[in-house]
C-alpha cells in the first residue's frame, strides 16, 4: 500500500476527493504512524480517536456529492494551547490537567469547516514558556533528526509531529518564535502571520500582544493552504484586521535584503548557509545585498519584559476555583490554597510570572514595560523604512544549531538568547516564515528566516516558495 | 476642624442590555448560580474581551453630566489582585497614567443649594462576582460560595475629590446623583446593589481611613457619622488614626476592621492588550450632547420658569426622577402646576413609608397614579370638596386605588351647601361650647374654635366660609 | 540589584509558595535576567509613542444580549450552582 501519510497538502485533498484513497484510510495509516513513532518522539499530549468518525462523515459528504471544503481530508495537529471543543487542553500544564473547553478556537472552528480533520494536541513548553519543549508536564519532546537533540519550541510538538509524519500540518503559537525556532530546528515551515491576521480567540494567552497562531507544514504551500482558512477577520477578536485573504505561490524578482546582525551573531555554521542562500535568491533573479537594522539590539530586553509583564497578569487566572485540577478547595484558607495550587506551574513559568510581576510593580512601570513598548516603536520605524528598499529581509531563524536536551535548562538566560532573531518580528507585528535552509556538519537542520512588511505574506510566501524549489532541502528524517 | 470626606461610587449601567465584555445579559438578580455566565465572563483559558459600544456612551454621558472632560481616545487597563470573585484576578478597568484618562476627568457637581463637589474621574469597569457562605457565616463555613452570574456586569465609577465635611452633604450629594443617572437612563437605582459606594473619610489629626462594602447610598451618609465619630473620640483620647481600610457592617451599622490581612498592595496596571485604544474622535462628545436625556438641574430650571414651580417644590420633584415624571403625566391630564405639584410634594409623599423613603422608592408603596391625583386637584379647584376632604380622600385613594371621585361620593364627602344644615351644626356646637362662645365674644380670633368644631361635627363636609358667617352671626345676634 | 525580599514580595503577589531554597534561586536569576531588561536604558531617549492597537467606537460589540449554551464551569466542588472556594478568613 502506498505510504499516505507522507502526502502533502494537495495531494491528500485531491486524493480523498477523486476518491483514489478515503480519508478514513489516511487517518488510520498517520494513528499507526504515530503508534511507530511517539514512544520516540512523544509529539502529542492527546490523540484524538473521535478522528476516525470526523474522517467518516468527509467520506461520507464526499460519496453523496455533497460540497466540502478546501481542506478535505488534511489531518491537522493542533498546539495544545489552542482550545478544542469537548478535548482536553492542558498547555502541557497541571494547572490545566483536567481542563476541557466548551468552545472552539476560531481556527479550530475554521479547519473543521474546510474538511480538516483534527488528530490531537501536541507538546510544548508549558504555557508556551521556553524554547525546547523540555518544560512540559507530559515529557520533553525529542527532534526527530536527532533524538538527543531538542526540536525547539515551545510548538516543538507542533514541528517534530510534521517532520515525524505523523500529521499533514499541524498549528502552533508564535509569541517570540515559537512556531519558526521548532520548524527550524525540525526542517520544516513554520509560518508567523503578520499581528492581527489570525484570530486568537481559543489561543490561551501567553503575551497577548506578541503572539499569532501559525501553521507549520512540509511544504511552503501547504502552509499558504492552512492560511488561506485560517487567516481574515474574526469579530471575537478585537486585534484582527479587517478582510479574509487568499494567497497562492508565485514566483517573481524580489529584492532580498540579508540582516547584518542576525548573521555576526550566529553560529558559524548557520552564518554560512544563510550567508549561501543568497546564491539562491540570486540565482532565481533576486537583487540581494546586505543590510542593517541597528536597534535590533533593543529587541531581546524589549520582548522579555512584555513578555513576562503580560504572562504574570495572564496566568493570575489560575487559581484552581472554576477549572483545573482536583484540589478540593473545602478548609483551605484562600491564600493559603491559592498558593498552594500555583505552586503546581512549572519552574520556568513561575520564573517569568515573577520577573514580570517585577517588571511592572509600582515605580518599574515606566523603567521597563513603556520603554519596551517605545522599543518596539523604534524597531517598527526602522523596518518601516528598510521595507521600502527591500521586499524581504532575511537571516537565521535560529542563530545556533539545535542543541543537546538538558543543555540549557538551568540557565534561564542563555536560552532566552537564543530567541534574539525571532522576537523582531513579534515585537513589530511583521509575519515571519522560517524554512529549511539545509544541514550542519552533525546533520542538524538550519532554518531560514523571511520576514516581510505588515500583511505583506504574498511576498513572503512568493519568497519562501522560490527559495524551497530552488534549495532543495531534505524534510523528513528516517525514523 | 477639618473633616474630609470622599466618595468613590459604583453604578451598574442596568440601562445596558449585555456585560461589559460579552453578551450574557445584565439581569441576574434573582438567576440561579452560574446560570448567567458564559467563557468570556468566567474568564476561561483563551477567551477574549469584547467591548460594549453603548456602555462607552453611557458613561462618556455620566461623565459629561459631570461636567467632566471626555478624551477623543480611551483604552483599558489590568488591575491586578487576587480574589476569589474574580474570575481572571484582575478587573479590567481605566487608569489616568502617561497621557491616558479615564472617559471622564476633572469634572464638578452642583448639589444642594449652592455646594460644589469636584470630580476627579469617571471610569467604565467590570463588576466582580459574588461570595456569599452557606450557613451566612464565614467562622462557621468550611468554604465560600461562589456565584459569577454578576461578573462582568458594566460599572461606572465616580471618584470625588474629598470635598465633603458635613454627612448630610454626603446625602445630598449621593442623591443628586441618583438623580442623575436615572434622569439618564442608564442605571435603575432601585435594584438591590446597583449603586454603591465606597467612603473616605479623614479628621483633624488622623490619617484617611477608607471604608468599602457600603451597599447602598442611604447607608453612606450613617457610615460616615459612625465613623466621623469613631476617629474623632480616638482623636481626642490621643490614640493614633491609622490608614486602613475597613469595611460597613450593615446589620450593626459600624465600620469593622478588615479581617483579611490587608498585605500592602500593588496592582501593577498596564494596558489590557487585547482591547485596543477606543478612538472617539473629536466630534464624540458633540454628537452625544444633543441626544442626552434632560438632566435634572435642566428640568428643575424648566419647572420653575415655564410652569412656575417654586424653586423648593421644582427641587423636590427633580431630586426623584419617578416623581418628576409621575408629575410631568399629571399635568397632562390636568394642566394646573402649582396646584398639581403641591399635593405632589406635601400630600402624597407623606404617605410614604419609611422604609420605602429611604430607598428613594417614593411611589411604589402606593396605589396611585397620575389619573387619581389629576382627579383630585381638578376637584379641589373646582371647589367639589375642600383640601381638608380631599387629604383624607387621597388617604383612601393610596390604599385602594379607587378614583378620588368615588371615594368622596360613598363617603358622602361632597359639600354640604345647604345652609340650614350647616345652621344646625352651628347651633349644636354653640350649646355645647359655651365657655368658648363666650371667648369669642371677648376675642374675635376665637371664633376660629368653632369652626373647627363645626367642620369636625359634619366631619369637613360644611363649606367652611358658609359656617363662619353663620358662626359670627350667630355671635352678633346673642351678644 | 534585586533582592530576596523583593522577590519573596512578588511571589506573594503572584500567590506562589516558595521553599527558602526556590528564593533563593529565583533572586539570583531574575537578578540576572532584570539587568539584562536594564540595556533598555541605553536605548536613546527618543519621544516615541508606546506602540498600541487602535480601534474606533463604531466598530465596538452592539448591546445585545444572547445565553452561552453549554456548561461553562470546569470544577467538581459545587453547591446548589454555587462554585465551592476556600474560605475568605
Ligand atoms: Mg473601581
Ligand atoms: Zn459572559
Amino acid at each position: 500500500m502506498q505510504s499516505l501519510y507522507r502526502l502533502g497538502v494537495a495531494e491528500v485533498v485531491q486524493g480523498v476527493t477523486s476518491r483514489e484513497f478515503s480519508a478514513e484510510e489516511y487517518i488510520h495509516q498517520l494513528l499507526e504512524r504515530i503508534e511507530r513513532v511517539e514512544p520516540k518522539i512523544n509529539a502529542f499530549i492527546t490523540v484524538s480517536k473521535s478522528s476516525i468518525d470526523q474522517a467518516r462523515i468527509i467520506d461520507r459528504k464526499i460519496r453523496d456529492g455533497e460540497k466540502v471544503g478546501p481542506l478535505a481530508g488534511v489531518v491537522v495537529a493542533i498546539k495544545d494551547n489552542i482550545c478544542t471543543k469537548g478535548m482536553r487542553t492542558t498547555c502541557a500544564s497541571k494547572m490545566l490537567d483536567d481542563y476541557v473547553p466548551p468552545y472552539d478556537a476560531t481556527v479550530v472552528d475554521r479547519l473543521q469547516q474546510a474538511g480538516a480533520i483534527v488528530i490531537g494536541k501536541t507538546n510544548m513548553d508549558e504555557f508556551g514558556m521556553g524554547s525546547t519543549t523540555e518544560f512540559s508536564r507530559h515529557g520533553a519532546t525529542r527532534n526527530p533528526w536527532d533524538i538527543n537533540k531538542v526540536p525547539g519550541g515551545s510548538s516543538g510538538g507542533s514541528a517534530a509531529s510534521v517532520a515525524a509524519l505523523e500529521c499533514t500540518v499541524s498549528l502552533g503559537s508564535d509569541t517570540g518564535g515559537s512556531v519558526r525556532c521548532p520548524a527550524s530546528f525540525c526542517s520544516v515551515v513554520g509560518f508567523k502571520p503578520t499581528y492581527g491576521l489570525v484570530s486568537r480567540y481559543g489561543l490561551v494567552s501567553y503575551a497577548n500582544s506578541l503572539e499569532q497562531i501559525g501553521p507549520l507544514g512540509k511544504t511552503v504551500s501547504d502552509v499558504a493552504s492552512v492560511m488561506n482558512v485560517i487567516a481574515g477577520f474574526d469579530e471575537k477578536d478585537n486585534t484582527t484586521a479587517a478582510g479574509r485573504p487568499s494567497y497562492s505561490v508565485d514566483k517573481r524578482p524580489l529584492r532580498v535584503g540579508l540582516v547584518k546582525e542576525f548573521v555576526e551573531g550566529a553560529d558559524e555554521q548557520v552564518s554560512k548557509i544563510i550567508s549561501n542562500s543568497l546564491d539562491v535568491f540570486a540565482k532565481v533573479g533576486c537583487q540581494c545585498e546586505e543590510t542593517s537594522v541597528a536597534s535590533v539590539q533593543y529587541a531581546l530586553p524589549s520582548y522579555y519584559t512584555i513578555a513576562t509583564a503580560e504572562a504574570s497578569s495572564n496566568l493570575a487566572r489560575y487559581d484552581n476555583i472554576r477549572y483545573g485540577f482536583d484540589m478540593n478547595p473545602e478548609g483551605y484558607e484562600w491564600n493559603t490554597y491559592f498558593s498552594k495550587a500555583r505552586s503546581n506551574f512549572g519552574e520556568e513559568v513561575k520564573r517569568r510570572i515573577i520577573t514580570g510581576s517585577y517588571v511592572l510593580s509600582s515605580g518599574y512601570y515606566g523603567k521597563y514595560y513603556l520603554k519596551a513598548q517605545q522599543a518596539r516603536s523604534i524597531l517598527i520605524r526602522d523596518l518601516k523604512s528598510l521595507f521600502k528598499k527591500y521586499d524581504v529581509l532575511v537571516g537565521p531563524t535560529m542563530p545556533i544549531l539545535p542543541f543537546n536536551m538538558g543543555e540549557k535548562v538551568d540557565n534561564p538566560l542563555t536560552m532566552y538568547l537564543v530567541d534574539v532573531d525571532t522576537v523582531v518580528a513579534n515585537l513589530t507585528g511583521i509575519p515571519a516564515i522560517s524554512v529549511p535552509a539545509g544541514f550542519a556538519r552533525n546533520g542538524m537542520p538550519v532554518g531560514l528566516q523571511i520576514m516581510a512588511d505588515a500583511f505583506c505574506e504574498q511576498t513572503l510566501i512568493d519568497a519562501a516558495s522560490m527559495f524551497e524549489t530552488e534549495a532543495k532541502v531534505q524534510r523528513s528524517p528516517e525514523l | 476642624m477639618q473633616t474630609k470626606i470622599g466618595l468613590e461610587i459604583h453604578c451598574q449601567l442596568t440601562g445596558l442590555k449585555s456585560k461589559l465584555f460579552c453578551s450574557c445579559g445584565t439581569d441576574y438578580r434573582g438567576k440561579e448560580p452560574n446560570s448567567n455566565v458564559c467563557p468570556t465572563c468566567l474568564g476561561l483559558p483563551g477567551t477574549l474581551p469584547l467591548l460594549n459600544k453603548k456602555a462607552v456612551e453611557f458613561a462618556s454621558m455620566i461623565s459629561l453630566a459631570l461636567d467632566c472632560r471626555v478624551p477623543e481616545e480611551i483604552m483599558f487597563y489590568r488591575k491586578n489582585y487576587f480574589y476569589p470573585d474574580l474570575p481572571k484576578n484582575f478587573q479590567l478597568t481605566q487608569y489616568n497614567a502617561y497621557g491616558i484618562t479615564s472617559i471622564g476627568v476633572d469634572g464638578s457637581l452642583q448639589y444642594g443649594d449652592d455646594k460644589v463637589a469636584r470630580i476627579r474621574r469617571v471610569q467604565l469597569e467590570e463588576d466582580p462576582g459574588r461570595v456569599v457562605y452557606e450557613s451566612g457565616s464565614m467562622e462557621k463555613s468550611l468554604y465560600a460560595l461562589v456565584d459569577y452570574n454578576r461578573a462582568g456586569i458594566p460599572l461606572v465609577e465616580i471618584v470625588t475629590e474629598p470635598d465633603f465635611s458635613d454627612p448630610k452633604d454626603v446625602r445630598l450629594f449621593l442623591n443628586k446623583i441618583t438623580s442623575i443617572v436615572e434622569h439618564l437612563g442608564v442605571c435603575d437605582t432601585k435594584l438591590e446593589g446597583s449603586v454603591r459606594c465606597d467612603v473616605n473619610v479623614s479628621v483633624q489629626g488622623g490619617l484617611r481611613v477608607e471604608i468599602k462594602n457600603v451597599g447602598s447610598f442611604s447607608e453612606a451618609e450613617k457610615a460616615v457619622r459612625y465613623e466621623i465619630a469613631r476617629q474623632k473620640t480616638m482623636v481626642s483620647r490621643n490614640i493614633e488614626v491609622k490608614a486602613e481600610t475597613r469595611h460597613w457592617d450593615d446589620a450593626r451599622k459600624i465600620t469593622k476592621e478588615s479581617r483579611s490581612k490587608e498585605e500592602e498592595q500593588d496592582y501593577r496596571y498596564f494596558p489590557e492588550p487585547d482591547i485596543p485604544a477606543i478612538t472617539l474622535g473629536k466630534d464624540f462628545v458633540l454628537s452625544l450632547k444633543p441626544s442626552m436625556p434632560e438632566l435634572p438641574d435642566a428640568r428643575k430650571e424648566r419647572f420653575i420658569s415655564a410652569l412656575g414651580l417654586s424653586p423648593h417644590v421644582a427641587q423636590v420633584l427633580i431630586e426623584n426622577k419617578e416623581l418628576a415624571d409621575f408629575f410631568e403625566l399629571t399635568i397632562k391630564l390636568y394642566n394646573s402646576p402649582k396646584e398639581v405639584a403641591n399635593w405632589i410634594v406635601t400630600d402624597l409623599i407623606s404617605f410614604v413609608d419609611e422604609k420605602d423613603r429611604e430607598g428613594g422608592n417614593l411611589l411604589a408603596g402606593l396605589k396611585v397614579g397620575p389619573e387619581h391625583i389629576a382627579e383630585l386637584a381638578r376637584m379641589v379647584e373646582q371647589n367639589t370638596v375642600n383640601r381638608t376632604m380631599a387629604k383624607q380622600i387621597l388617604g383612601q385613594v393610596v390604599r385602594t386605588g379607587e378614583m378620588p371621585s368615588v371615594v368622596a361620593r360613598k363617603s358622602q364627602a361632597t359639600r354640604i351647601a345647604d345652609s340650614s344644615v350647616i345652621a344646625d351644626a352651628v347651633e349644636a356646637v354653640f350649646k355645647a361650647e359655651q365657655s368658648a362662645v363666650a371667648d369669642a365674644r371677648q376675642n374675635p380670633n376665637a371664633a376660629n374654635f368653632l369652626l373647627g368644631k363645626v367642620m369636625q361635627l359634619t366631619k369637613g363636609r360644611a363649606d367652611p366660609k358658609t359656617a363662619l358667617e353663620l358662626i359670627n352671626k350667630k355671635l352678633r345676634e346673642t351678644t | 540589584m534585586v533582592t530576596k525580599e523583593e522577590v519573596k514580595h512578588l511571589s506573594w503577589l503572584s500567590r506562589f509558595d516558595l521553599s527558602d531554597e526556590e528564593l533563593s534561586k529565583y533572586t539570583a536569576q531574575i537578578e540576572q535576567i532584570i539587568s539584562y531588561l536594564d540595556k533598555l536604558d541605553s536605548m536613546p531617549l527618543e519621544n516615541v509613542e508606546p506602540v498600541k492597537a487602535k480601534k474606533n467606537l463604531a466598530d465596538l460589540r452592539n448591546d445585545q444580549a444572547t445565553n452561552f449554551a453549554g456548561e461553562v464551569l470546569g470544577t467538581k466542588y459545587r453547591k446548589d450552582g454555587f462554585v465551592k472556594a476556600p474560605r475568605m478568613v
